[in-house]
């Protein structure tokens, strides 16, 4: 039950998380162009990626060439990491005996 | 030693001091319901994080750990998803009047210092009230209380409510809502909606997440148990995490490697925290929370002193008893766990 609740607002999180920032993105990037001026909290520089390889020069080559991408990235590996680590440690502390479940509250 | 490569910072940090970052903000997080970035943020700064990435990397972190922290509170029955989807709605409306009014006034001169004095200001005041809750209110609410749970065996009579929160309750102004989880009879949208609106405008004026205000305002305006409203304010923490961590990941501001091993302490920090909840009675939440705001305002009036004098050395102080703080409530939490968990054991067996 709880995760079937839990679902609902990841799902709302995820999918305000995602559209909102790209509508916005949009509308700072033609707003920008018509009026000249720079989106300010955009960090704009690249990084220099010839050192770099695997993992490290995939990300930071989706961080210089598409940022929607990397956002997309960033937000779906810390949703998986979050979900699968929360499993992990939850199975421990299930283990060692800290197991929970409805509490009563007491003020 | 440990020190890994950042990308897109350009870079070392060490690794073990990621991980040890992320799990005491997750402790806490899970602990008290807030996001933490008001420790993260400055944490990272001391060690020598670029600030340009601190705040988006921090964001991803909280998304990541919230994920976890709001699944185990919701096992443990402590979110009231009625109230809290409510309260996702009323706070955007009040977090967007608030940045409006700051660009409104930055236009007419620089805003920083009088955001920080009422930041400050915010701060001590709610330590203060909470404080004040615990010494002089809680033993009567406590004898109360025991008497009524053993009775009724579930949430919280009406009697443990803050005067404000009766208050609050009193107002007829339909349509009016009954929150069953919460223990929440009857109250008006309105003054629910208000008190929402009014801890978004405050987060969205100084720029914080707004954790921190809006658990104790669950607390004491609308009158929720503290377990729920930790819970109940998680549920508003993961979506605008989710929202944060990607809109700076848009905007560049995150770097994903320090926030993916910041997420791998935080993830298990929350789970401990947000268990101890089981634990610790509310009046033992709110003082701990209390002790915590007020170093936390401590350390903002140190940067304060920081602003005025340009003297570094305030601004480390700063970052160190944030730090300290962070650290030493982390251990409080584990102890508390520990203890309680072999009381418990102790009387089963």
């Amino acid at each position: 039950m709880s995760i079937t609740k839990l679902a609902a607002p990841l799902a709302i999180a995820l999918a305000i998380s995602f559209t909102l920032p790209i509508i916005n993105h949009q509308y700072q990037t033609a707003y920008a162009s018509e009026t000249g001026n720079s989106q300010e909290t955009e960090l704009k520089h690249k990084i220099d990626t010839s050192k770099l390889s695997g993992v490290d020069y995939w990300i930071a080559d989706m961080y210089n060439n598409d940022r929607v991408m990397y956002a997309v990235v960033v937000t779906l590996v810390m949703a998986v990491l979050g979900t699968s680590m929360a499993f992990l440690t939850d199975l421990v502390l299930k283990a060692l005996g800290l197991e929970v479940s409805k509490i009563s509250h007491r003020e | 030693m440990f020190d890994i490569h950042l990308p897109i910072a350009g870079i070392d940090f060490n690794i073990l001091l990621l991980i040890l970052i992320g799990f005491c903000v997750g402790v806490l997080a899970g602990f008290f319901g807030v996001g933490g970035g008001w420790i993260v943020t400055p944490a990272l700064n001391i060690f020598g994080f670029h600030m340009a990435y601190a705040i988006g990397t921090d964001l991803a972190n909280i998304f990541g750990q919230s994920i976890g922290a709001t699944k185990k509170h919701s096992k443990m029955g402590n979110i009231d998803w009625k109230l809290g989807s409510i309260s996702i709605v009323a706070s955007v409306v009040g977090l967007e009047l608030g940045s409006q009014l700051i660009l409104k006034l930055e236009k007419i001169g620089d805003v920083g210092s009088i955001v920080r004095w009422c930041y400050l200001f915010l701060m001590f005041s709610l330590s203060v009230l909470m404080f004040y809750d615990y010494f002089k209110t809680n033993p009567k609410r406590v004898k109360v209380n025991s008497k009524s749970s053993d009775a009724k065996g579930g949430t919280d009579p009406p009697s443990t409510r803050s005067k404000l929160a009766e208050r609050l309750h009193k107002i007829n102004i339909p349509p009016m809502l009954s929150f069953p989880t919460s223990g929440i009879q009857s109250v008006s949208l309105w003054a629910v909606l208000l008190v929402f609106a009014f801890t978004g405008f405050l987060s969205g004026f100084l720029g914080v997440g707004g954790g921190f205000i809006r658990m104790p305002a669950l607390v004491y305006l609308i009158g929720v148990p503290t377990a729920i409203a930790i819970g109940t304010d998680l549920m508003t923490v993961l979506v605008s995490g989710a929202y944060g961590c990607f809109t700076y990941a848009m905007k560049g501001r995150v770097e994903i490697f320090a926030a993916f091993f910041m997420l791998i302490g935080a993830s298990i920090g929350a789970q401990i925290g947000a268990t101890a909840v089981k634990y610790v009675k509310g009046y033992g939440i709110r003082l701990l929370f209390a002790v915590m705001i007020a170093f936390a305002g401590c350390s903002i009036a140190l940067e304060q002193v920081y602003k005025i004098t340009s003297v570094p050395a305030y601004q480390t102080a700063a970052g160190f008893v944030l730090m300290g703080t962070a650290v030493c409530l982390t251990l409080i939490v584990i102890i508390k766990l520990t203890v309680e968990f072999r009381r418990e054991k102790r009387i089963r067996s």
